[in-house]
């Protein structure tokens, strides 16, 4: 069925910030940055074609402080997503309606994404 | 079934094959980001992580175009822009993943 005149979601500056709010204008925006991680990402897997000659400006792109800056940037990000993804998953399922359990799950999605981002970081340099 | 439903089923389903490789991918980036070329190559030319790597985006690509299209569906009036907006999308996210995994699945050390 469709409709041609659906109401459009109401711009930003009408919402009273909330926990609610936030997080929820937060995954879609992390969400867009995501796509654009995962699309630089196939870039960077595809520049492995050109040669190792022409990967040097890459790996000192990466290598250098802005590289890793994004690298962990982008764990956050996708941390993030995942925890807020699972947080919907539970929504469908019919579980945390209630306003105390979803600002609960609320925090704990954002502080969560930090820990997975330490975590993810320290795993995967072999630190832990 | 309704083509809105199917939509939000995808979406829904290729999350929870996406929250598991996401994680995998992520733990393998931070390992291998800054390695040298040939140690990257390894990585993408080697199983089970080029399979794994393939399955992911897929997903991705699969999950972000049907979620963005959403944000479309909610912020953009002009329904010709939104319907272009949405084709470039979705064929964006099957030509990208597509392009990778020739490229990786050529790849050799």
């Amino acid at each position: 069925m469709k409709y041609k005149n659906n109401p459009l979601t109401p711009h930003l500056q009408i919402y009273r910030w909330q926990i609610s709010s936030l997080l929820s204008i937060t995954h879609r925006i992390v969400g867009v940055i995501n796509f654009i991680a995962i699309s630089l990402i196939c870039f960077w897997a595809l520049s492995l074609l050109l040669g190792q000659a022409n990967y040097e400006i890459t790996k000192k792109f990466l290598q250098s402080f802005l590289g890793k800056f994004i690298i962990i940037s982008l764990c956050w990000t996708f941390s993030f997503h995942v925890l807020n993804e699972i947080r919907h998953l539970c929504w469908d399922l019919g579980y945390g309606f209630g306003i105390k359990t979803s600002k609960v799950t609320g925090v704990i999605a954002i502080i969560g994404s930090f820990v997975i981002t330490v975590a993810i970081y320290l795993l995967g340099r072999n630190l832990i | 079934m309704n083509s809105s439903t199917k939509k939000w089923l995808f979406i829904k389903y290729s999350s929870v094959i996406l929250i598991p490789s996401m994680l995998w991918f992520l733990v393998n980036l931070v390992s291998i980001y800054d390695s040298n070329y040939l140690e990257i190559v390894n990585f993408f030319a080697t199983q089970p992580s080029k399979t794994l790597f393939s399955i992911f985006i897929v997903f991705a690509f699969i999950f972000s175009s049907l979620t963005i299209s959403e944000i479309f569906e909610d912020y953009i009036h002009d329904e010709k822009i939104k319907n272009a907006a949405n084709k470039f999308v979705y064929i964006f996210a099957i030509i990208m993943p597509l392009i990778t995994i020739i490229g990786i699945f050529n790849l050799t050390l």
